[in-house]
C-alpha cells in the first residue's frame, strides 16, 4: 500500500521523492474511522425510518430468532421477540446522546476551570489542581455504585456523575495553554485599553484554546461511550425497557448458548463506534500537532 | 514646568516587589517622578532596570506574583492604587493609554485588525454601536496614514507590515484622547526606515490631543529628538532626572555619563564603543549601598558609597549620587579616563 509510506521511511526507499507527492500516513486511519463510523450513522439515522422499525413491540411467538432468517426481523429477535435491529438503532442513539451530553458537560467545566487556573494562577490554580487530582484518584464505577445505592440507578444519575468526573483532561490542557497565552502582548494589550480580565479571556484566550479542546473531546467521545456501555452492562445506567448496547449484552448473556447473536451484534456495534471515533480523532491529533503537514499534502 | 500645572502623573516612592523561589525581592525601589501635561518624559536604562515594571504598575497590570509594596501613583489627582478594577478599566484606554514594543505580537493573529481596534473604541463609548465603531476605526486608521482604511480594516494582522500595525495601535491608543500615553519602546521592533515615520505619526496624534507621554526606550538618539525630560533608571531606581539638553551636555550621575559614552560614535578615537565594566546587580543581589558602586570609577573605593544615595531634587532635576559629576567631570579634578568620548558628545550637541 503506497499511501501508508511515512515520512520517516523515505530514505530507505533509495530514491528521493518530492514532498508534495507524499500522502501523510495520518489520512489512512481517518478513512478507516470514517468508514467504521458511517455504518453506525447509517444504523442510527436510517433504521428508524424503515417500515419495520419497532424497538419495543414484543412478539413471544417469534422470540429468539437468529439473524438473516426472516425479512421482517433482519437481525433476529431477542428473548421477548423484540426486533434486534430496531433496538440496536435506538440504543446507538441513546449512547451517542449520552456521550455527547457528558462530553459537553466535561468540556464546559474543564475549559472554564482550566482557563481560570492558568490565567489567574496562584491559590486558585493550586486549588483547581488539587481538585483535579482528587477527581483522577476517584474510582468512577465505585462512586456510581454508591450513588446508585442511595438514589437508585438512572440515566440522569449516570450522566451527571460522568459529567462531573471526566473534565480533568480539558482542564489540564486549557490551563497549560492559558498560562502560555497570559503574558502574550495581544492578551495584555486589550487590558491596557480598558477590557476586563473576563472579557479578555473570553475573546482572546478561549478562541486559541478551543481547537485543542475539540481534539480532546473527539477522543473522549469514544472513551465515554465505552464507559457508559460498561456501566449499562452493570445495570447502573440506562434502565429497561430503553435499550442500550451494554444492557443488551447483559441480557443476551443469559441465552449465550441458544442465540449468541444477542451478545455479538451489540458488541460489534460498540466496537464500530469506539474504534471509528478513535481512528478519526487520531487524525485530528496529527493535524493539530503537526499542522505543517497540511502544506505538504498539496 | 510652571508652578500652577498639576502633573498628569505623579509617582512617589514607588516600591514594587515580586515573589521568587528565594523569597520576595524588590524590583522597583523607591522610584519617584512626575509628568506635566503635554510633556514627554523619557525613561531610559538597560534591560531589567525596572522601566517596564514601573509602567505596568502605573497601568495596574502587574503580572501575577508581583505587587506594589508601598508608594503612591497619582494620576490627575486620583490615587490609582485606591481604585478598584472597574474604575481602572474606565481609565485604561481612556485617559491613560499604552503602546507596546512589538506590533507583531500585540494584535491577535486570528482576528481582523478593524474588529480589534473597534473593541477598544466600544469599551469606552458604549453608545457608539457596531456600525459607529467601524466608522470610527476607519477614521482612526486614516488619521495615521493607512491607505484605503475601509478595506484595510478587514485584513488580518499578518497582511500588514510592522510599521502599519504600530501606526494602527497608536491610532487605537489615541482613540479617546488620553491625558497620558505610555509608549514602551514603540520603535524598537521596527525597521530603522519605519521608525521615523512611526514617531511622526505619534507626534502628530499627540499634538492633536495634547497628551503627555512617557517614552521608554534604549535609543538615545530618539530621546534627544523627542523627549523634554529624561529619567535614567538603574537597578530598579531612578538615578538621575534631567532636562534633555542638560543630560546630553552634562550628565551628573556616573552611570548616565557611562550610558551616553557607550553610544557608538563615528568620531570616537579608536572606533570602539565604550562599555561600562561589570554587570548590573540582580534584584536579589543588590547591596545596602549605591547599586552602581562596583562599576563606578569614582565611588568604587569610597566609603561613602557604601551607604545608599537618596534622590535629591533641585530645580526640576534630581540625582541619586554621593559624588555627582560637574559638567561631566569629577568635582575634585581627578581624571575620568573611561568617560573620555563624552567631550565629543557635548561638542556635537553644542554645534
Amino acid at each position: 500500500m503506497t499511501v501508508a509510506v511515512s515520512r520517516f521511511a523515505l530514505p530507505a526507499l533509495g530514491r528521493r521523492r518530492r514532498p508534495r507527492t507524499l500522502r501523510p500516513s495520518g489520512t489512512v486511519p481517518m478513512y478507516i474511522g470514517i468508514g467504521l463510523l458511517s455504518s453506525i450513522v447509517l444504523l442510527i439515522v436510517v433504521v428508524p425510518f424503515l417500515p419495520l422499525y419497532d424497538p419495543f413491540g414484543q412478539d413471544l411467538v417469534d422470540a429468539m430468532m437468529p439473524p438473516f432468517v426472516a425479512a421482517e426481523h433482519p437481525l433476529g429477535t431477542d428473548s421477548l421477540g423484540r426486533d434486534v435491529l430496531s433496538r440496536l438503532s435506538l440504543a446507538g442513539l441513546v449512547s451517542v446522546g449520552i456521550a455527547a451530553t457528558v462530553v459537553a458537560i466535561n468540556f464546559v467545566i474543564g475549559v472554564t476551570l482550566g482557563l481560570i487556573a492558568g490565567y489567574r494562577g496562584g491559590l486558585l490554580d493550586s486549588g483547581i489542581g488539587a481538585l483535579s487530582d482528587v477527581q483522577l484518584a476517584m474510582p468512577v464505577v465505585i462512586l456510581l455504585i454508591a450513588l446508585s445505592a442511595v438514589f437508585g440507578p438512572s440515566t440522569q444519575l449516570m450522566v451527571i456523575t460522568l459529567g462531573l468526573t471526566y473534565w480533568v483532561g480539558y482542564a489540564r490542557v486549557a490551563r497549560a495553554l492559558a498560562m502560555g497565552l497570559r503574558d502574550r502582548d495581544f492578551v495584555v494589550s486589550p487590558l491596557t485599553q480598558g477590557g476586563s480580565h473576563g472579557r479578555t479571556v473570553f475573546t482572546h484566550v478561549l478562541p486559541q484554546v478551543l481547537p485543542q479542546m475539540a481534539v480532546i473531546a473527539s477522543f473522549d467521545i469514544a472513551v465515554i461511550v465505552g464507559i457508559e456501555s460498561s456501566l449499562d452492562y452493570l445495570g447502573l445506567g440506562v434502565q429497561p425497557p430503553v435499550p442500550s448496547w451494554g444492557a443488551m449484552i447483559t441480557e443476551g448473556q443469559k441465552y449465550l448458548q441458544i442465540n449468541p447473536w444477542l451478545v455479538i451484534l451489540p458488541g460489534i456495534a460498540l466496537f464500530l463506534l469506539v474504534a471509528g471515533m478513535q481512528f478519526l480523532s487520531q487524525r485530528f491529533t496529527t493535524e493539530s500537532v503537526a499542522p505543517a503537514r497540511k502544506g505538504a499534502r498539496r | 514646568m510652571s508652578a500652577n500645572d498639576t502633573p498628569v502623573l505623579e509617582v512617589e516612592n514607588l516600591v514594587v516587589a515580586a515573589d521568587t523561589a528565594h523569597g520576595p525581592v524588590t524590583l522597583v525601589d523607591d522610584v519617584s517622578f512626575s509628568v506635566a501635561p503635554g510633556e514627554v518624559l523619557s525613561l531610559v536604562g538597560e534591560s531589567g532596570s525596572g522601566k517596564s515594571i514601573t509602567m505596568l504598575a502605573v497601568m495596574g497590570l502587574l503580572p501575577p506574583g508581583t505587587w506594589v509594596a508601598s508608594g503612591r501613583i497619582r494620576f490627575q489627582g486620583t490615587d490609582l492604587l485606591d481604585l478598584d478594577e472597574r474604575a481602572l478599566n474606565e481609565l485604561r484606554g481612556g485617559r491613560l493609554a499604552m503602546v507596546f514594543q512589538d506590533p507583531m505580537t500585540t494584535l491577535n493573529p486570528v482576528r481582523r485588525v478593524g474588529s480589534q481596534l473597534a473593541e477598544g473604541v466600544r469599551l469606552h463609548d458604549r453608545s457608539i454601536g457596531r456600525a459607529g465603531a467601524r466608522r470610527r476605526v476607519v477614521e482612526l486608521l486614516e488619521s495615521v496614514g493607512i491607505p484605503d482604511p475601509a478595506a484595510k480594516a478587514r485584513d488580518y494582522p499578518h497582511q500588514w507590515s510592522g510599521g502599519m500595525r504600530q501606526r494602527a495601535l497608536i491610532a487605537g491608543a489615541m482613540a479617546h484622547d488620553p491625558a497620558l500615553l505610555i509608549a514602551d519602546e514603540p520603535t524598537t521592533a521596527l525597521d530603522v526606515t519605519i521608525q521615523a515615520q512611526v514617531m511622526r505619526v505619534l507626534a502628530a496624534s499627540r499634538a492633536a490631543s495634547g497628551s503627555a507621554m512617557i517614552l521608554i526606550t534604549h535609543d538615545l538618539g530618539l530621546v534627544a529628538q523627542v523627549a523634554d525630560r529624561v529619567a535614567v533608571m538603574y537597578s530598579g531606581r531612578i538615578v538621575e532626572t534631567q532636562d534633555v539638553y542638560r543630560i546630553f551636555d552634562g550628565p551628573r550621575h556616573p552611570y548616565t555619563a557611562g550610558l551616553l559614552a557607550s553610544v557608538l560614535s563615528l568620531e570616537s578615537a579608536d572606533g570602539a564603543a565604550y562599555a561600562i565594566p561589570g554587570q548590573p546587580p540582580t534584584p536579589a543581589g543588590r547591596g545596602e549601598g549605591c547599586p552602581f558602586q562596583p562599576r563606578c570609577d569614582i565611588g568604587r573605593d569610597r566609603e561613602e558609597c557604601g551607604a545608599r544615595p537618596h534622590l535629591v531634587s533641585a530645580g526640576g532635576s534630581s540625582i541619586a549620587c554621593h559624588f555627582p559629576l560637574v559638567d561631566g567631570s569629577l568635582p575634585v579634578g581627578e581624571p575620568l579616563p573611561t568617560i573620555a568620548p563624552l567631550a565629543l558628545a557635548s561638542e556635537v550637541k553644542a554645534s
